[in-house]
């Protein structure tokens, strides 16, 4: 462990890969704070950037995106009261009103301490946790990890949207979107028609960008002729005393140390992740507050809440991510796509088989919360000016970066043909109330499900092990009682919804 | 999960909660559901001719077929739910469709101009292509103003030919260069 400890850090500390860090940070802060540009998309474009890089250097440079994109939804969110990202939504609840009361730079400083302690705990976790879960799921079988999948699609659609039928959906149909093209096992081309376009199946990057950046910049339009924002709130001068915000933040040690835990394990949790955190690590302070009623005037405790609960869950998406294979997010999908440009395999042995790429990426975690809150303290004032960005602006600048980011990946022009009929599937999808996410991660786990299941059965015809073997079994309980939970809790809803 | 989940279910409730459009709504997604089942069952009877295998039980076919058969199920499940809704919402008013493509107008335009794009890219190159789709986008999107335009005009340059600059010089990816070079 040691040893590769000082390998990923002998490969990290190195001027080309630090450069490229400081400017993702730099980058990851911008974009967040632009309305409407979420941390996902900022991912995704950065992505073509690192394929002429080596894996640490482009992972680390996405992570730096990564936690700096946290960090920036901060800043429209408290000027603007427009969260940058759904991820700072709780955070407007405080820091709005904060900044609108006169307390501006009050309102950025506390959040940025309270955004890199976040950062900080999370890290410190997935250093703790992933390599001890990633030795226990190395043991495990075809049959729990076809389970653990089921589990994993299950938890993800009965957490996301407002249907599970809707959620489960668009799971089974990034399931079967992976199918298209050649069978992982035998190489046979599926559902192909011998079209060109679809021989060589939906590239999961070209499904990604196409779901989560076309389907969105096309809401984000409508949205515009909406809303109007960016000429209202930014005060001309804002007075930034982070050193009184960084004694502040540390009187609520409780609340900032549950709120980064509550961001962790929520970022653990596949299909869960910072738009749920922030909200959870806000009801959680707004609970455990002496002062509850003080929520939502502007009170320091909710700032720090939101702030590190929503940046916690970068570091806590990373530990299934590195431990068992299973993205816990689109933005850690992407993550593993970076690595596996590079032809890295994900999984429980990334440990054991790139230990010095898998300690690179947690010290990188660390060195990003760092990098962030040096750039956000010293170049505050700068980054303001960024929520003036108009859409007019950001949507076809990143429409331009999609096509580049699709077509870059294989060369290949087909793929941004496809890129435009999963955009405009994903467009319809939405409009239609369908969450997208479980889409992506059935795109994602879809070979992995089949592999293994096709693995097990070729092991042993006898398919009743996937309920004998204890952990395979309690895996399946598992996904049962999560599907059980979603729809008590939705039946719930309803009843309290109907009038009396 | 994704940071866009939240926004989208914001989103999502704001239109539900329009009465006018339930009924329309209702009727969109029994359309999209049926032709899903449709489809599925079709690629269910495809699936089963995909060749099987004799060093394990489960052929190239089995997974998918086991995936469409719950896609299928989920599709009627979802379809019987909106057809109760479809049955209990009221009549649309007249002109809903218009007002829809009207209230749409800026996002089927920019769709529409993607379209094009993604056509004329490997056509007229990715310079070419890019500069003109970032300027017809920035106008759609209501640049009007000189200074505004002025602005308009050098993004459009700069994501253009700067970044085909930057793929080709840079990172050695050439982006389609088309008849023009």
């Amino acid at each position: 462990m040691t040893e590769a400890l000082f390998a990923g850090m002998d490969q990290l500390f190195t001027l080309p890969t630090m450069a490229t860090m400081l400017l993702g940070v730099v980058a990851g802060v911008i974009a967040s704070a632009i309305p409407g540009f979420t941390i996902t998309m900022a991912i995704v474009l950065t992505l073509p950037l690192t394929f002429t890089m080596d894996p640490l250097q482009g992972v680390a440079t996405m992570l730096a995106v990564y936690v700096g994109g946290y960090s920036g939804g901060l800043i429209s969110a408290a000027l603007l009261g427009i969260p940058g990202t759904p991820s700072s939504v709780a955070t407007t609840f405080d820091a709005f009103p904060m900044a609108r009361s006169g307390q501006p730079g009050r309102a950025l400083a506390l959040g940025i301490w309270s955004s890199f302690f976040g950062a900080l705990v999370s890290a410190i976790v997935l250093i703790i946790a992933a390599p001890p879960l990633a030795m226990i799921a190395v043991k495990l079988g075809a049959w729990e990890y076809f389970s653990l999948i089921i589990f994993a699609m299950t938890v993800v659609a009965s957490l996301v949207g407002k249907s599970m039928l809707k959620g489960l959906m668009t799971g089974l149909l990034g399931l079967f979107i992976a199918t298209v093209g050649a069978d992982p096992m035998m190489g046979v081309a599926r559902f192909t028609f011998d079209f060109d376009l679809l021989a060589n199946g939906f590239p999961f990057l070209v499904v990604l960008i196409g779901i989560f950046a076309v389907s969105q910049l096309l809401q984000e339009v409508e949205d515009a002729e909406q809303t109007k924002h960016g000429k209202q709130l930014i005060p001309a001068n804002v007075a930034f005393k982070p050193l009184d915000a960084l004694r502040e933040t540390l009187t609520y040690p409780i609340n900032l140390i549950r709120s980064s835990l509550v961001g962790v394990f929520i970022g653990a949790v596949p299909g869960a992740g910072g738009s749920i955190a922030n909200l959870l690590a806000y009801d959680q302070a707004k609970r455990a507050s002496k002062t509850p009623e003080k929520f939502g005037t502007g009170t320091p405790e909710g700032v720090i809440a939101s702030e590190s609960g929503n940046s916690a869950t970068s570091g806590g998406g990373l530990i299934p991510m590195i431990a068992l294979g299973i993205p816990g997010s689109a933005v850690d999908a992407v993550l593993m796509a970076s690595l596996m440009v590079h032809g890295i395999g994900i999984g429980p042995r990334l440990i054991l088989d790139h230990g010095d790429l898998v300690y690179g990426m947690f010290m990188a975690m660390l060195l990003a919360a760092f990098m962030v809150l040096v750039v956000c303290l010293f170049s505050m004032r700068f980054f303001l000016r960024v929520t003036d960005v108009p859409r007019s602006v950001i949507v076809p600048v990143v429409l331009v970066c999609c096509v580049v980011g699709a077509f870059a990946l294989n060369n290949r022009v087909t793929d941004i043909y496809l890129l435009l009929g999963v955009g405009v599937f994903g467009y319809i999808l939405s409009k239609l109330d369908y969450p997208l996410a479980p889409l992506v991660l059935g795109v994602i786990l879809g070979p992995i499900a089949e592999t293994n299941l096709r693995r097990a059965l070729m092991t042993d015809e006898n398919w009743t092990l996937f309920f004998t073997r204890p952990i395979s079994l309690t895996l399946l309980i598992l996904a049962v009682v999560s599907v059980a939970f979603a729809i008590r809790h939705r039946l719930r809803q309803r009843h309290t919804a109907k009038p009396a | 999960m994704s940071p866009q989940s939240s926004s989208q279910q914001t989103r999502s409730s704001d239109r539900v909660a329009d009465d006018d459009t339930r009924r329309a709504n209702a009727l969109a997604h029994l359309l999209l559901n049926g032709a899903l089942v449709v489809l599925f069952g079709a690629l269910f009877v495809q699936a089963g001719a995909l060749p099987s295998s004799m060093w394990e039980p489960l052929g190239s076919g089995s997974f998918p077929r086991l995936v469409l058969a719950v896609l299928m199920v989920i599709n009627l499940g979802i379809m019987a739910q909106e057809w109760r809704r479809y049955r209990g919402a009221p009549r649309a008013s007249a002109g809903l469709v218009k007002r829809w493509m009207w209230r749409h107008r800026l996002a089927l335009g920019v769709l529409a101009l993607f379209a094009l794009y993604i056509v004329g890219v490997p056509m007229l190159g990715f310079r070419l292509a890019s500069l003109l789709f970032l300027t017809l986008v920035q106008l759609t999107l209501g640049v009007r103003r000189p200074r505004s335009l002025a602005i308009a005009a050098i993004i459009a340059v700069t994501f253009s030919f700067g970044i085909d600059w930057l793929f080709r010089d840079v990172f050695i990816i050439s982006l389609p260069r088309g008849p023009f070079g």
